[in-house]
């Protein structure tokens, strides 16, 4: 009960704090909306026989997802840790009852709704200016435990960063250097085969996302691992991260 | 049973030792404040206190290491505290209050640091002092028995400061102890039962205010501003100096006083005024920390 009201205090103050801060909310559903705009309205998918973007719209709707889910997280948390930090709100907090674990969950919970919602406007957005669609079927509420663990996962990696990184402005940087490289090579937008066949595509967390959820979405993707066994594996990453971020998480100055 | 005890903390950023062999016991109910210099170990010292940085030496709250303490009885105000942002006062209260498992009322607890007119204003929305007061509620939530606090009433109003002032020393009637640092001597003066001064991240004192000035604070001083003869300081039993018209009288207790001015009448010396002074905790912080105030204002540094 207790435990249940603590990380429920401090999942309410995160939201709040959020909601209010227009500028981190207007560019959070901004952000979703102009990578539609961007690559499913100017630069639009071109089926061809090779080359970036000509895979059918559909292939792209993972790419799309595994974006908003990397990048939001990661910066996000990042930024709160590193903000604490500088605020001495651990210091404080390591003598409340509240757990490094259970601030995490807060923090993840928040950004799982926020994550949520923009994931919603994207794919409204997507549906509704690429004509892209999805097959319905009772497998697709799958991509729902997707984008709740990817966004666990790059909550937890953000907390690493931010635990790691003792400033804003470095946790921001750092965050950018770990996800545009990630994005490019964990098949969301490049396909497999036009990447040398020596990279190790699997150690990127990532890959799992966007193989697990094109699997769903994406009716002539190819035969790879089951989505459920994708999910499992990004479930791996993200228990394992979440516990060095409740680890790494700072206690003293 | 002392509710705080720590034994010969040390603690070193580097080649920097920002507390060296500290030792203090604080008991139940009692208030200690700790004062010194900028720079002297004070926050560092709260931090080894409290568990929020790794020293060396022996800290016990409530008899455990201050990591395994019942968190649910202690309260901490760091120095710097910058609470999330885009909250109102009363949202930060509840905030804190959320975390443990019983808690004071929010409304109550606000009006106790007078921040009620305030409460639904936006934190970074606040004056100084009333960030510092709703900062001292979010230490005071959980109604602790041992508080914690670093500076509590740096940028609040004297009225305000009075007014916190109460508040903690109504907590230690109550039993609560407390342990606070502070700039202001008048703070330490009217809060403390005992002092301790950190110079240099060594306690050089701790002990009543009272014993404090007793010990270190110097002699009662009468100045004695006129037009004074070559022979005057040979008119009075005390020790006396004259410097650019001011006579200065050593040692003086106020019942004194009468007795040299009738001295001073009878040998018909003139003056303009009379100035008793007695030491005071600031003049006993002066006196360990080192430092001294030069007639034009500036501060040296006076090492022993």
């Amino acid at each position: 009960m207790s435990r249940s009201r603590r990380i429920l205090a401090t999942t309410r103050a995160g939201w709040h704090s959020f909601l209010r801060r227009r500028t981190a909310v207007f560019f959070t559903f901004f952000f979703p909306a102009i990578i539609v705009v961007i690559f499913g309205l100017l630069v639009e998918t071109q089926p061809t026989d090779g080359g970036l973007f000509t895979e059918p719209v559909g292939w792209y709707i993972a790419g799309y997802l595994a974006v908003i889910v990397l990048f939001t997280p990661l910066s996000r948390v990042g930024s709160e840790v590193a903000r604490h930090r500088s605020g001495s709100q651990f210091e404080k907090l390591a003598t409340t009852p509240l757990a490094r674990w259970e601030w995490l969950l807060a923090q993840t919970v928040v950004n799982t709704v926020v994550i949520g919602l923009a994931s919603i406007l994207l794919l409204g957005l997507l549906f509704g200016a690429t004509g892209a669609g999805v097959a319905v079927s009772a497998e697709l509420l799958l991509v729902v435990p997707f984008v709740g663990i990817g966004v666990a996962l790059f909550c937890a990696v953000g907390a690493i960063l931010g635990s790691i990184v003792d400033s804003q402005d470095g946790v921001i940087a750092a965050s950018n250097g770990i996800a545009v490289p990630l994005v490019f090579l964990s098949e969301a937008f490049v396909q497999p085969d036009l990447l040398p066949g020596w990279l190790p595509l699997e150690l990127s967390p990532l890959t799992y996302f966007t193989r697990g959820v094109r699997a769903l979405t994406y009716t002539e993707a190819a035969g790879g691992l089951p989505p459920s066994l994708d999910l499992l594996i990004l479930s791996v990453f993200a228990v394992v991260a979440f516990v060095i971020a409740a680890v790494l998480l700072p206690q003293t100055d | 049973m002392d509710v705080l005890v720590a034994e010969d903390v040390f603690r070193q950023y580097g080649e920097t030792v920002a507390v060296d062999g500290v030792s203090l016991a604080v008991g139940a109910g009692e208030i200690v404040a700790l004062v010194g210099p900028n720079g002297a170990g004070k926050t560092t010292l709260v931090r080894a206190l409290t568990g929020t940085t790794e020293a060396e030496g022996h800290v016990e709250l409530f008899g455990k290491p201050p990591r395994d303490a019942d968190r649910e009885r202690i309260g901490l105000l760091p120095q710097s505290f910058d609470p999330p942002a885009r909250l109102t006062a009363r949202e930060l209260v509840e905030y804190y209050g959320g975390l443990y498992d019983d808690a004071r009322d929010t409304d109550e607890l606000l009006a106790d640091v007078g921040m009620t007119d305030r409460a639904d204003v936006y934190y970074e929305n606040l004056s100084g002092g009333q960030q510092r007061r709703t900062c001292v509620a979010t230490a005071l939530i959980n109604d602790p028995d041992l508080l914690v606090v670093d500076e509590p009433t740096t940028g609040i109003d004297p009225a305000g400061r009075r007014q916190l002032w109460r508040l903690l020393t109504d907590l230690a009637d109550a039993g609560t102890t407390v342990f606070l640092t502070t700039h202001y001597m008048a703070e330490a003066r009217e809060l403390a039962e005992r002092v301790g001064l950190l110079a240099d991240g060594q306690l050089v004192a701790l002990d009543t205010p009272e014993r404090l000035i007793e010990t270190y604070g110097g002699e009662t001083l009468l100045y004695v501003d006129g037009e004074f003869p070559d022979d005057v300081t040979t008119l009075l039993d005390q020790e006396t100096t004259v410097d650019d018209g001011r006579l200065t009288v050593r040692n003086v207790a106020p019942e004194e006083i009468g007795e040299i001015t009738r001295t001073l009448d009878a040998a018909a010396v003139s003056y303009d005024s009379l100035t008793w002074t007695e030491p005071d905790l600031e003049d006993v912080y002066l006196e360990l920390t080192g430092q001294s105030v030069t007639a034009d204002g500036r501060r040296t540094e006076v090492r022993r």
